[in-house]
């Protein structure tokens, strides 16, 4: 086939054996080899392939180091559970209250490649801003975490009350948290705190949630105007000089123990969603990969058969 | 008609299950809790708190926190609790003589108040083995 079209045309064949596909993703290789010889070199495609495969081994492996630190983290995450749950019983959550000063307290990380999760809590805490504005009231934020704090300086940047990075460089724990929760406390005026964090369900899903700490000073008005918190007033508060001191503590106690919680399940899902981030990475690199082969197969094939017909164009001119 | 206690920390649940009668020690002196008592929401001190089982006394330490007592539930959430079976005397008796040196050597307000916190937690938890006994 190859003589007969020799025959013909009488020049070489380059560019027309290899088939129009890999040309899409060989374009850039194309584009470094002059016009005229052969347009994609095996070794441009080798290089591209030594790469992808790379990329393959290092996503694995942040997968696989993800998969290790969920699992650690995962235990602590469900026995914190348990512990702002009598406060919701006692206090009640209610994220309808309205209040004067609100602060949006956004859980973030500080890493990034960890899929879309920042991105979500950052347009709720945006949503809830534009939610709690009006007349007379001001919310403010408090960002625990790198991204989060990239994303909102950027056009909330006078808003922000506090900014927290570098949360886990050492292991999270209670008291840490709770010096945390207490420097919060100390720095910011607010009637209602409201925590943003991803809820970890399951290690394919997280979903945005809001818990709300309201003050002492809003929970007695709540108390005494019935509702969920009116049950409160059904408690004897006992063990201090006041009711309004033991309120107090209670409030504090409540923020440092939901922060916590928040925190950990923030961090499970974290890693969580770097897991399947990486997961979905490799398999795209892996996918490339066998593109690339088939590239790199179909260009070796039409190096040789350019060189036979030379060779046997060059035999049979010498023939005569 | 018992009653289920809830011993929790942020890191664990440290007790759930029934038992027949407790003794919480608040800021205001300790308070017994029999089955249907009158709901109470207390903040709970450094010190012990006793479990009656059928007749057994059981010593736990807790390092402050709050209680909750509702209808026959009550739910204690603490910063750190430790059974008494769990802590071992020599090591706790240890940790009491350190903490009282300390006390001895603070200077300055915040250390002598952290100093003195230590103390009563170190206190609390050779209390709790000697409650056994």
């Amino acid at each position: 086939m190859a003589m007969a079209a020799l025959r013909r045309e009488g020049r070489r064949f380059a560019a027309p054996l290899i088939s129009p596909q890999p040309i899409r993703s060989s374009l850039i290789a194309e584009e470094q080899a002059p016009l005229g010889v052969r347009s994609i070199s095996t070794q441009v495609v080798r290089n591209r392939m030594k790469s992808v495969k790379n990329i393959q081994k290092i996503t694995k492996a942040m997968k696989m180091v993800a998969a290790s630190k969920l699992r650690a983290i995962q235990t602590r995450a469900e026995n914190s559970r348990g512990l702002w749950q009598p406060f919701t019983a006692l206090l009640g959550d209610a994220p309808s209250v309205d209040v004067k000063k609100n602060v949006i307290v956004t859980i973030s990380s500080d890493k990034g490649l960890c899929g879309g999760i920042n991105s979500t809590s950052v347009k709720i805490s945006k949503a809830m801003h534009k939610l709690t504005a009006g007349p007379e009231k001001e919310t403010k934020y408090v960002i625990l975490g790198e991204k989060a704090k990239a994303q909102l300086i950027r056009d909330s940047k006078k808003d922000i009350e506090l900014s927290i990075t570098e949360l886990q460089k050492n292991p999270l724990n209670y008291t840490q948290v709770s010096v945390l929760a207490d420097d919060i406390l100390k720095n910011v005026e607010y009637d209602a705190l409201r925590i943003i964090f991803n809820k970890f369900h399951s290690v394919v899903s997280f979903l945005p949630t809001m818990s709300t700490v309201l003050s002492p000073e809003v929970v007695e008005r709540e108390a005494e105007s019935g509702g969920k918190l009116g049950d409160l007033d059904s408690y004897e508060i006992e063990g201090g000089e006041t009711k309004g001191e033991i309120l107090q503590n209670l409030a504090e106690f409540q923020f440092s123990c939901v922060l916590f919680n928040a925190v950990l399940e923030n961090a499970c899902s974290e890693q969580g969603a770097r897991m399947s981030a990486m997961d979905s990475s490799s398999r795209n690199a892996g996918e490339m990969l066998d593109r690339l082969t088939l590239t790199y197969n179909r260009t070796r094939q039409a190096s040789i058969t350019t060189e036979l017909i030379e060779i046997i164009s060059g035999a049979s001119a010498l023939e005569g | 008609m018992t009653l289920n206690l809830c011993v929790l920390t942020p890191n664990r649940i440290v007790w759930d299950s029934e038992v027949k009668e407790i003794i919480l020690s608040t800021n205001s002196g300790q308070i017994g809790v029999l089955p249907n008592h009158a709901p109470i929401a207390t903040a709970v001190d450094i010190g012990i708190l006793r479990i009656r089982l059928n007749d057994q006394w059981l010593t736990m330490a807790l390092m402050g926190g709050f209680a909750r007592i509702g209808n026959n539930e009550i739910t204690v959430l603490v910063n750190d609790a430790e059974k008494g079976s769990d802590i071992d005397p020599q090591e706790a008796q240890q940790t009491l003589e350190i903490a009282e040196a300390n006390l001895r050597k603070a200077e300055g307000r915040r250390q002598i108040i952290e100093a003195n916190l230590a103390l009563r937690r170190a206190r609390a938890r050779v209390e709790a083995i000697n409650g056994i006994s």
